[in-house]
């Protein structure tokens, strides 16, 4: 039993021993298994934790990315597809000159039936008789050629819908119609000499493509149009005018400039004959000499009211009433006339009205030529005109100190060439108060015009604006006189000068200008027309100067676009001119 | 059992995940076909503002300033207006009435009623011969508005001819064509039909809400043929634009102007 017990007791205690030596291990081993659980547990906690914060990360940084990016790039595409290649000119209203348009253009390519055989179905001959008919300004023989050259090339850079529909009809395969960002002018040959046009390699040519070039092709500012000071109708109004008279008078050209008398906007600028800026291709040639801004004339009596403005400034008119000798006037074996008789003689205003070559010498030269000279560079014919257009020719301006014989024939406007813009500013200084401000083909806020220079005094501008008045009401340039305007101008009928200076051979070939401005009680624009060679036909009573052609052009320029300028006619308001009246006899004169 | 709750637990987590990256990409998807249909609206934008600038280009040239010139030189003939044509203001306006000459009549004095009756002879009824009594004032600014000069017209001449319960048949149904048989047929001026007549025609006013302030019986508007007159007409030119339920003339305009919409 003791035995037995003993035994079971060791080997309870064995047992024991065993059991606690189990118990350690197991204990120590499930210590380990708890930490490796907590740890797996953690790292698994860890991993979703991660997980989370992933996607919420991701869900966050895809909102604001959206909420970021989402509207910049489809404005960028948007903007991309519409930007023009070339920014659009627009008048000053907002009406396109010039824009690039997605034309058709006709396109010969050889290749189209394959590199074997024949590149056209029919005969070369049939295809270019075909296309003549479909245009009738192409030439056919020279279609001839680049269809028998077999050489892909341009048959036309520009092509209609309707007449690719009718080329379409042919039947040939191997014309083709590419469809290619073109510059295109909707209002065709209008302003023409104001815009230019762009070459077939995309460079702007003559007027302002050329000058606005690297402005129009410039990524950032392609989406802009840029706003000539121009206006369409006023535009339109003036070359309609001027054609009209350039075809009655069988005149080589004409010109014709609108400024605004305040800011220097050029409203209008007009040169005829034009040429069509949507065909580039033919614009190389004579019509694109710019007559208002190139080409430098004398231009006559219209310099007159210079002389004048210029001495009464000066002191040298004091009195209106003053009377000149009216006779001719020899001076250095040269005699200065006028175109006929006015008497004995003539005062300011009636020299003015009758265009008195002789009186107005004596006044230039009792003025001096030095500040006359004076008065012309303040005046700016003595440089280039102020414009943006590359097209500005030089006056012939004389150089050093003007002799006597000078000064007096550049009092009535010969000896020196400018172009009629210079003629337009010189006018706007003459009648706006005095102020010389340059000229732009670009927009002016009234408010920020340019300051420019005093030339007259404004006491000397209103006088002006008087004589000027009754020039137009009394004189030679009554028929500028367009009811209710209060046009007042100057005539001007200068005999062209032989082309090696051989003087004033040919009595037939003149310059006509009629500078003038409107309103002249608050004058706002500048209008100049002038006429290259005017032939005396019926319709200007056989006559050839300017109170004949150009005044009529001023006259029924006036109304037409005095009102799409802000100008009201008024029958019952006018310049006080009754001081001036008396002192005027009634007599025609040129 | 701690086994499965934990799995179970991680299984829960796991389908949160699963169910957040499934709403992740349907944001994605739903922000993907958003911008597909936002670019694809904006690729149309673009195609109708080219087409716009095409149409626009073509009217520009199509209308430019010389081929305008040419049309008007053909067709139209305008030319610039004159001074004399421009007004500054009313007062030069006011110049332009012809001063009074001598000899000339009194003007009219629009306050005062008897000079008025012995100047102008009063107004005949073409109908009946008989001279219309002082309603023409309010028939003349009634008719002159504009809105319905014919129908004013008419029922004036019907007061005169028809009578009092001819008018009220009148007004009280808007006629058209396919209606004019059955009024035609139901000649209105017989004595049994008269009260009826009254009857609609009150019906007809209370429903346009014309003028119900003494609206205490049909009769005190039909004591005066002119002021019934004046009301009749404003009432259906009131029930125009608003109240459609009276008017089958009316319904039929305003179901031509939806369907022309």
């Amino acid at each position: 039993m003791n035995a037995n017990s003993a035994r079971t007791a060791l080997s309870n205690a064995t047992t024991a021993h065993a059991i606690s030596g189990a118990t350690a291990t197991g204990r120590l081993h499930y210590a380990n298994l708890r930490a490796r659980s907590l740890l797996t547990a953690k790292m698994r906690l860890l991993w979703v934790v991660v997980g989370f914060v992933f996607f919420t990360l991701t869900a966050f940084v895809r909102i604001g990315q959206l909420g970021l990016e989402s509207q910049t790039p489809d404005h960028g595409a948007a903007a991309d597809a519409l930007v023009p290649p070339r920014a659009e000119i627009t008048d000053r209203n907002g009406v396109p000159l010039a824009r690039a348009f997605p034309a058709y253009s006709l396109w010969f390519n050889p290749k189209a039936l394959g590199a074997k055989g024949l590149p056209l179905v029919k005969t070369p001959e049939e295809v270019a008789r075909a296309l003549v008919q479909i245009f009738p300004g192409e030439d056919y023989d020279d279609l001839l050629d680049k269809l028998k050259t077999g050489k892909p090339t341009y048959l036309r850079r520009r092509v209609l819908p309707e007449e690719a529909n009718k080329v379409f009809a042919l039947g040939e395969p191997a014309l083709e119609f590419p469809r290619e960002t073109q510059r295109f002018y909707p209002q065709g040959s209008l302003a023409a000499h104001v815009l230019g046009y762009v070459d077939a390699d995309g460079h702007g040519k003559l007027g302002m493509e050329e000058y606005l070039n690297a402005r129009l092709i410039d990524p950032a500012h392609r989406a802009e149009p840029v706003a000539l000071s121009i206006d369409a109708r006023a535009q339109g109004a003036m070359e309609d005018e001027l054609s009209h008279e350039m075809l009655e008078t069988h005149a080589k050209g004409a010109a014709g400039i609108v400024l605004d008398v305040d800011t220097g906007e050029i409203i209008a600028l007009a040169s005829l004959p034009s040429f069509d800026p949507n065909r580039s291709d033919l614009a190389d040639n004579d019509h694109v000499k710019n007559r208002a801004t190139n080409e430098v004339y004398e231009l006559g009596s219209t310099f007159k009211p210079f002389t004048v403005a210029s001495a009464i400034d000066a002191g040298v008119i004091t009195d209106m009433a003053v009377r000149y000798p009216a006779t001719p006037l020899k001076i250095d074996g040269f005699t200065i006339h006028d175109s006929h008789a006015f008497g004995a003689s003539l005062n300011v205003p009636e020299a003015l009205i009758h265009s008195s070559n002789i009186v107005t010498a004596q006044v230039a030269d009792k003025l001096g030529g030095q500040k006359l000279r004076d008065t012309m560079i303040a005046l700016g014919m003595n440089q280039r005109a102020a414009i943006e257009l590359p097209a500005k020719g030089f006056p012939i301006w004389p150089k050093g100190e003007w002799p006597r014989l000078r000064t007096m024939t550049v009092g009535f406007g010969h000896g020196i060439a400018v172009t009629p813009l210079h003629l337009a500013q010189g006018y706007a200084a003459l009648v706006n108060g005095g102020i010389w401000r340059p000229a732009t083909l670009f927009k002016v806020d009234p408010a920020h015009a340019p300051a420019g220079r005093r030339v007259f005094q404004a006491s000397t501008s209103a006088r002006m604006r008087q004589l000027l008045r009754l020039i137009v009401v009394d004189g030679t340039g009554k028929s500028a006189n367009a009811g209710g305007y209060r046009v007042g101008g100057k005539t001007g009928s200068a005999e062209k000068a032989g082309s090696n200076g051989s003087g004033y051979k040919n009595k037939h070939s003149l310059i006509a200008t009629f500078a003038a401005a409107f309103p002249m009680d608050r004058p706002r624009f500048v209008v100049i027309a002038m006429l290259d060679e005017p032939q005396a036909t019926q319709s200007t009573s056989g006559q050839r100067t300017a109170a004949w052609n150009t005044a009529p052009v001023v006259g029924r320029v006036v109304p037409r676009i005095g009102p799409l300028l802000g100008v009201v006619p008024d029958g019952r308001r006018d310049v006080d001119v009754s001081d001036l009246t008396p002192l005027v006899a009634n007599g025609d004169g040129e | 059992m701690i086994v499965t709750t934990r799995r179970l637990r991680s299984m829960g987590w796991i389908a949160t995940l699963v169910v957040c990256a499934a709403l992740v990409m349907v944001l994605a998807f739903r922000v993907n076909a958003l911008r597909s249909q936002v670019h694809q609206s904006s690729a149309r934008i673009i195609a109708l503002k080219q087409e716009t600038m095409y149409l626009e280009t073509e009217f520009e040239t199509r209308a430019n300033q010389q081929q305008l010139k040419a049309w008007n030189d053909v067709e139209f003939g305008y030319a610039a207006p004159t001074a004399a044509q421009y007004l500054d203001n009313e007062r030069q306006l006011a110049s332009y009435a012809k001063p009074i000459e001598p000899g000339a009549p009194a003007p009219v004095r629009v306050a005062s009623a008897d000079d008025s009756a012995t100047v102008y002879p009063a107004m005949v009824s073409p109908m009946t011969g008989k001279p219309i009594a002082d309603d023409g004032d309010h028939v003349a600014p009634a008719s002159n508005d504009g809105d319905a000069p014919q129908p004013a017209v008419k029922t004036r001449l019907a007061v005169g001819s028809l009578g009092l319960a001819g008018l009220g048949d009148r007004l009280s149904t808007v006629r058209h064509a396919g209606h004019d048989k059955t009024a035609a047929r139901t000649p209105a001026h017989t004595p049994g039909k008269a009260k009826d007549a009254k009857a609609r025609m009150a019906k007809a006013l209370a429903s346009h809400g014309a003028q119900a302030r003494d609206h205490s019986g049909a009769k005190a508007h039909l004591a005066s043929a002119a002021e019934f007159h004046a009301h009749g007409v404003d009432a259906h030119r009131r029930a125009a634009p608003g109240k459609v339920s009276a008017a089958p003339l009316i319904r039929l305009a305003l179901k031509d102007a939806k369907a022309v919409k």
